[in-house]
């Protein structure tokens, strides 16, 4: 198996951020109320994330290494990503406004989303060569949506049910969270 | 030493040339918008909550500087919002405050179940699972959807089995209608005065209804014929009031054989303390005893 793939199969199932990981929970539980919201979601944060995993990739390597200041990747990087998402609005909301109305509110949202800040870390912990790291994004990225549309359409399945007072609200969602990342360990041994 | 230099020199010029490209492409991806859309986004409170059904306030403002949609939908301003939002349109609108009405009198005893129910007790869970408790299908099943939706503490489920509105409480913020799986809840402004068809069924066959409840409406349409103000029409096959017609002469009150009508000002927003044509109250347990 090529390693691209290897690394696309962990990200996306093996360590499912989410599910995993446990990164990236408040836009997990905040957005996950139905389905269609959950996949838009998705998609603003797979393209945030492959651009952000872009741009600090080459910042890291071009700028930072060079000059010996790999502590400063958190300041740096943060900075980056909000800078690129909002940029991103601009761009979106002058040439492809239709995009950005499905985006909406999202959009804006993902620029304090841990996610995107753990996959760029990622990227340098790893030692990610260029097009690894964006496959790892990507792999991240659908890995997320896939977590968030589980949990929206569990959410919908348990609308009827009786659930005992002291657990109503989100921390049904958690026992449910907990559930569907037990399965998840299923994939465990799926990549030797 | 020189590394802390190197750090300072290296933020402050990302910081600057990230700076310089946003403001650059905000110049340079600036999309024009007109002068009222720009007053109508100044005058919105920018929670950018989506509550109005827009991804955020930008968008609600471009939304009603093109006459789109209308300038009362947001709730975080309120009414004052609304207002402003209708002086720069130039239009004027009638920021009401409204309250939940129970479009449903079939009480336990008015209304007869159609079989025991020993399920999930949510009126959801009800109308999936056996397809509502009543025989009538339109009617309310009582098990309190929205008495647990409600913020205000604002609605009940009496002995009787349907819910009763506190109308000292009630905001009108219409969680208890979208809760309700029988659609039978519905927001009426406060100030309004006439007369209201307090029925939802919608069927036809006159023998039907009557034997589903004793307060359906089975389409007579007696209250037609007999408005001196001919505010009625039927429309969906239910009674429905025109407002501005309706001076409240409460002839269909009297003449409705199965008293469906009911004033608003008098029997509704008033209720259990006056009722007309000598109806008992609904709230109280005395409604148990019905003759009709």
């Amino acid at each position: 198996m090529p390693v691209a793939l290897k690394i696309f199969i962990s990200a996306l199932l093996i360590n499912n951020i989410i599910l995993m990981r446990f990164i990236a929970l408040c836009p997990y539980i905040g957005m996950s109320t139905d389905v269609k919201q959950s996949i838009g979601m998705g998609f603003a944060v797979t393209f945030v994330m492959v651009m952000a995993s872009t741009v600090t990739w080459a910042l890291y390597h071009f700028v930072l290494l060079p000059l010996g200041l790999e502590f400063l990747q958190i300041l740096v990087f943060i900075l980056i990503i909000a800078s690129l998402v909002q940029l991103v609005e601009y761009y979106l909301k002058k040439s492809a406004p239709a995009l950005y109305l499905s985006m909406g509110i999202y959009l804006p949202l993902i620029t304090t989303n841990c996610a995107i800040l753990a996959v760029t870390f990622d990227n340098i912990t790893a030692a990610y060569t260029f097009f690894q790291s964006i496959v790892y994004s990507i792999g991240v990225a659908l890995g997320f949506t896939l977590a968030m549309v589980l949990l929206a359409g569990l959410r919908n399945r348990i609308r009827t049910a009786a659930i005992p007072p002291f657990l109503r609200g989100n921390p049904i969602l958690f026992v449910l969270s907990s559930l569907v990342a037990v399965s998840f360990m299923g994939f465990a041994g799926l990549i030797k | 030493m020189s590394i802390i230099f190197v750090t300072l020199a290296v933020s402050f010029i990302l910081a600057f040339i990230l700076g310089i490209g946003l403001g650059f492409f905000r110049e340079k991806f600036n999309v024009p918008r007109d002068k009222k859309t720009e007053q109508i986004r100044a005058a919105l409170p920018g929670a950018n909550c989506g509550a109005c059904g827009f991804p955020g306030c930008d968008a609600y403002a471009e939304a009603v500087g093109k006459e789109e949609t209308t300038p009362d939908r947001c709730s975080v301003g309120g009414t004052a919002t609304a207002k402003a939002l209708a002086e720069i349109l130039g239009v004027t609108i009638e920021a009401e405050d409204k309250v939940v009405v129970l479009m449903c009198q079939g009480t336990k005893d008015r209304a007869p179940e159609k079989a025991e129910y020993v399920g999930i007790k949510t009126c959801a869970a009800v109308k999936l699972s056996a397809g509502g408790i009543k025989l009538c299908a339109w009617g309310c099943y009582g098990f309190g959807d929205c008495e647990r939706a409600c913020p205000f503490d604002a609605i009940h489920v009496g002995v009787d089995g349907i819910p009763h509105v506190d109308y000292e409480k009630c905001t009108g913020c219409g969680k208890c209608v979208t809760a309700c799986p029988q659609k039978v809840l519905s927001l009426v402004p406060r100030n309004r005065t006439g007369s209201i068809p307090l029925c939802s069924n919608r069927n036809p066959i006159k023998a039907m209804v009557r034997k589903t409840c004793s307060v359906g409406c089975f389409k007579c349409e007696l209250c037609v014929r007999s408005c001196p103000e001919k505010a009625i029409h039927m429309e969906n096959g239910l009674p429905v009031v025109d407002y501005t017609k309706c001076k409240s002469h409460a002839v269909c009150v009297a003449k409705c054989p199965t008293h469906v009508f009911k004033l608003l000002e008098k029997g509704v927003f008033t209720e259990g303390e006056e009722m007309p044509s000598g109806e008992e109250p609904v709230l109280s347990e005395t409604a148990s005893k019905d003759t009709r």
